[in-house]
């Protein structure tokens, strides 16, 4: 039996070392998955340095080896001590795909680069018509001796404008059904012919991106799995895109930010915003929903510590947390009122120095309500996991 | 899950889908029969009533726990006959520590020979059980008890009440025979096919019917009141399930524009959503049983909160498998409405949903 609370401190005194003041301000100011990302990059390397930067990976490609209940804590104390996030697509998502589908060369050249942050990966998957239905992905990849050549253009690129490198499904056989002609294909973003916009999106931020791919030359080499199997590729990764998150710390902490702007608030008679009835009962609906999300996310790791699986548990759990992060974001807005409104862009920069027009506690407030909306239609819209758990569970 | 809590639950599901037959239910509740001495007789003999009493008492020393899992194979079921009613509501009142009760009495229950139920609401007094007009005044040789006692859950059945009143200005409780003298019971059936009681109490009841008073009885009733919401959180979550089951079987065979029901998303996803709550509803159940269990700080939290939540998933689920069936699941020879209507009335069963969700936020504002 391992001493969790002796790693929990461990964990604990890293974080209140190696946190710097402007870390945790970016952490504080982080509104959607993605941290400022000079920040992030700081803190990736960071834990590159301290070997932490990698959480799920094993040992023996770089990673600490821990087991569920530790990359549980690491996360929970993260998260309590504001740290900023460090951008995942290629820690969370393309890593784990190198070590199942990658050749020896491949895991050699690249997963060192991930962990290091000398490369940064985006994910190359929806296109403007396709989105939920995935497989109906149209940049095609064309064989030219030992080249693909690459047309079409892949959007919500989350980061894309910060990376150097993007993992894209492309369809490389068009005469099958949809799933059995597509790849899995490594590119250099800096190839020739490859053009990369900026999305702003509601918040005025930039995090999400169009990249275009005209007469892209790829080396044959890039493909990860054999050609035309990167539908099982890009399954195995969802996989890891929604059963690898705890939804249950972020929500924790949704509520302890929300309960003390609750208590700073005035309502309309003078009293704080918590004592407030109606807004204190639709407040404790949602920490009951929590309650059962938290119990939840309880019982599947219960069952991956005995060696299960979650199975569709891991849609269940999508669904119910990215939802009730919503209606924490609605909670949110409606305790601070009118200060939703002013829009101050520098305030949200962690190094920004000066006096916004926005109250300190409502800082992030109308951000957050409007990134999260995203959080519902990314990893699989709330409407596909309820498909999952319709095939799945019900067998319909 | 332990290998004991398996265990009670295979042999329960096992008993229950081979002889608990809906149809032969619903012949003895439509013929006016609150409950079947037979099944009461086996589940007595399963070892269903010991369940809760320690094994001095000749019980089995179960916790909540265990009385969950068979309390959500009895909501699966529909089970009528009134068991956690007695044997874990009102043996929880009769087996607190400091309380007088004599001990041939558990054993009774134990061995159903007893049916034992608790009277507390009245007609004028607001829903809680310290709010009463029932009195106790001392006479010789014993008390007499004056009083109006509504909505005696099972009451129809059983062979005693564990009456509440006030005993110079202290809360208390008394066991009262069904057959004493100046009692009237007037029992009707529920919609939910079980049998409730109204009674007129002016009877005079010996000393040692004197069960517990003051603190005691106020501690007593509050243990007592956890535990019913347990008990009805686990038979909601069965009766929801089975409920789901039923949902997702019927539509997939019913066949309306040239198609199963169940090939459409729109209610494909509305089936999801019920699994949802299910699972999160269990989540709660066993997380609220092991915490009372184990006496855990955040019991009180996680008990209102299953009551909160399991009272809104189980009217959501059961109310949306009425709408998917349709026609059919408006019929009293139908199963599905037999769901809806358990649920309702657990819904109400001495906690409600609004008095915990009150309760939750006092508990958790309190931390």
């Amino acid at each position: 039996m391992k001493d969790y609370n002796a790693f929990r401190e461990e964990v604990r005194s890293f974080l209140a070392e190696a946190l710097t003041p402007d870390l945790v301000r970016a952490g504080e100011l982080t509104t959607s998955v993605f941290s400022d990302f000079e920040a992030a990059l700081k803190w990736h390397k960071i834990l590159h340095e301290k070997g932490w930067v990698a959480p799920d990976w094993p040992e023996e490609y770089g990673g600490p080896g821990w087991d569920i209940n530790e990359r549980y804590i690491f996360q929970e104390e993260c998260k309590l001590a504001n740290a900023p996030t460090v951008v995942m697509m290629a820690l969370q998502m393309l890593g784990p795909l190198l070590m199942h589908y990658g050749t020896e060369e491949q895991k050699a050249y690249y997963l060192p680069r991930i962990l290091s942050g000398e490369d940064m990966w985006c994910q190359g998957y929806s296109e403007p018509g396709s989105g939920s239905d995935l497989a109906s992905l149209k940049t095609s990849a064309v064989r030219d001796g030992d080249d693909y050549i690459v047309n079409g253009t892949k959007i919500w690129t989350s980061m894309a404008q910060h990376s150097n490198r993007i993992f894209c499904l492309v369809k490389t056989n068009k005469e099958v059904k949809p799933q059995a002609g597509i790849s899995f294909l490594l590119i250099d973003l800096d190839t020739p012919g490859i053009t990369i916009d900026e999305i702003i999106s509601l918040d005025g931020h930039v995090e999400q991106c169009q990249v275009f791919f005209d007469n892209v030359r790829v080396p044959v080499a890039n493909l990860i799995g054999e050609e035309n199997d990167g539908w099982s590729v890009a399954k195995y990764l969802l996989e890891f895109e929604r059963g690898g998150h705890n939804f249950t710390i972020d929500i924790k902490k949704q509520l302890a930010k929300l309960r003390k702007q609750a208590r700073k608030v005035k309502a309309r008679d003078g009293k704080p915003k918590l004592q407030d009835p109606v807004f204190r009962h639709r407040l404790a609906e949602a920490e009951i929903e929590a309650m059962a999300l938290e119990q939840t996310e309880l019982r599947i790791k219960g069952a991956l510590n005995a060696g299960g699986n979650p199975g569709a548990l891991s849609s269940l759990v999508k669904c119910v947390g990215t939802e009730l992060g919503q209606r924490f974001n609605e909670l949110s807005v409606d305790a601070v009122g009118q200060a939703v409104t002013p829009y101050h862009a520098d305030s949200l920069n962690p190094r920004y120095e000066g006096k916004g027009p926005v109250p300190g506690y409502a800082l992030t407030t109308m951000a957050e309500y409007i990134n999260n909306r995203a959080a519902t239609i990314y990893g699989g819209t709330a409407e596909i996991q309820r498909t999952i758990i319709a095939k799945q569970i019900l067998k319909l | 899950m332990t290998e004991d809590q398996q265990m009670l639950r295979d042999a329960a599901e096992r008993y229950l889908r081979d002889n608990y037959d809906f149809n032969a239910r619903r012949e003895r509740v439509n013929a006016g029969e609150y409950m079947s001495q037979e099944h009461w007789n086996t589940m007595a003999e399963m070892g269903w009533m010991a369940m809760p009493f320690s094994e001095e008492l000749g019980g089995l020393g179960f916790g909540m726990q265990e009385c969950a899992v068979v309390a959500e194979q009895f909501g699966r079921h529909l089970v009528m006959e009134p068991v956690m009613d007695s044997v874990v509501v009102a043996g929880s009142l009769l087996t607190f520590e400091g309380v007088n009760t004599p001990s041939s009495l558990i054993e009774q229950m134990a061995t159903g020979e007893a049916l034992v139920v608790v009277a507390n609401a009245e007609p004028d007094a607001a829903p809680s059980f310290v709010n009463t007009h029932s009195r106790l005044q001392a006479t010789e040789g014993g008390y007499r008890l004056v009083g109006e006692k509504v909505f005696v859950a099972g009451g129809g059945s059983a062979t005693h009440f564990v009456v509440t009143a006030r005993l110079n200005d202290e809360f208390a409780y008394v066991l009262v025979e069904r057959g004493a003298t100046g009692l009237t019971v007037n029992h009707y059936p529920t919609y939910d096919g079980r049998s409730g009681a109204n009674l007129v109490l002016d009877v005079l009841v010996p000393e040692s019917a004197l069960i517990a008073t003051g603190e005691t009885a106020i501690l007593a009733f509050a243990q007592a009141r956890a535990r019913v919401v347990l008990m009805a959180s686990a038979e909601t979550l069965g009766a929801m399930e089975a409920a789901l089951e039923a949902t997702v079987d019927y539509t997939k065979q019913r066949i309306q524009f040239g198609q199963p029901l169940a090939s459409f998303q729109a209610l494909q996803h509305r089936m999801s959503d019920m699994v949802i709550q299910v699972e999160l509803c269990r989540s709660l159940v066993e997380a609220a049983c092991r915490a009372h269990d184990e006496g855990a700080a955040d019991e009180m939290e996680l008990i209102l909160a299953t009551k909160v939540k399991t009272a809104n998933a189980g009217r959501h689920i059961t109310q949306e498998a009425i709408q998917l069936h349709g026609g059919i699941a408006t019929t009293d020879e139908y199963v599905v409405g037999h769901y809806f209507k358990r649920v309702a009335a657990l819904d109400s069963w001495i906690v409600s949903r609004d008095e915990a969700l009150d309760k939750f936020i006092a508990v958790v504002d309190a931390a």
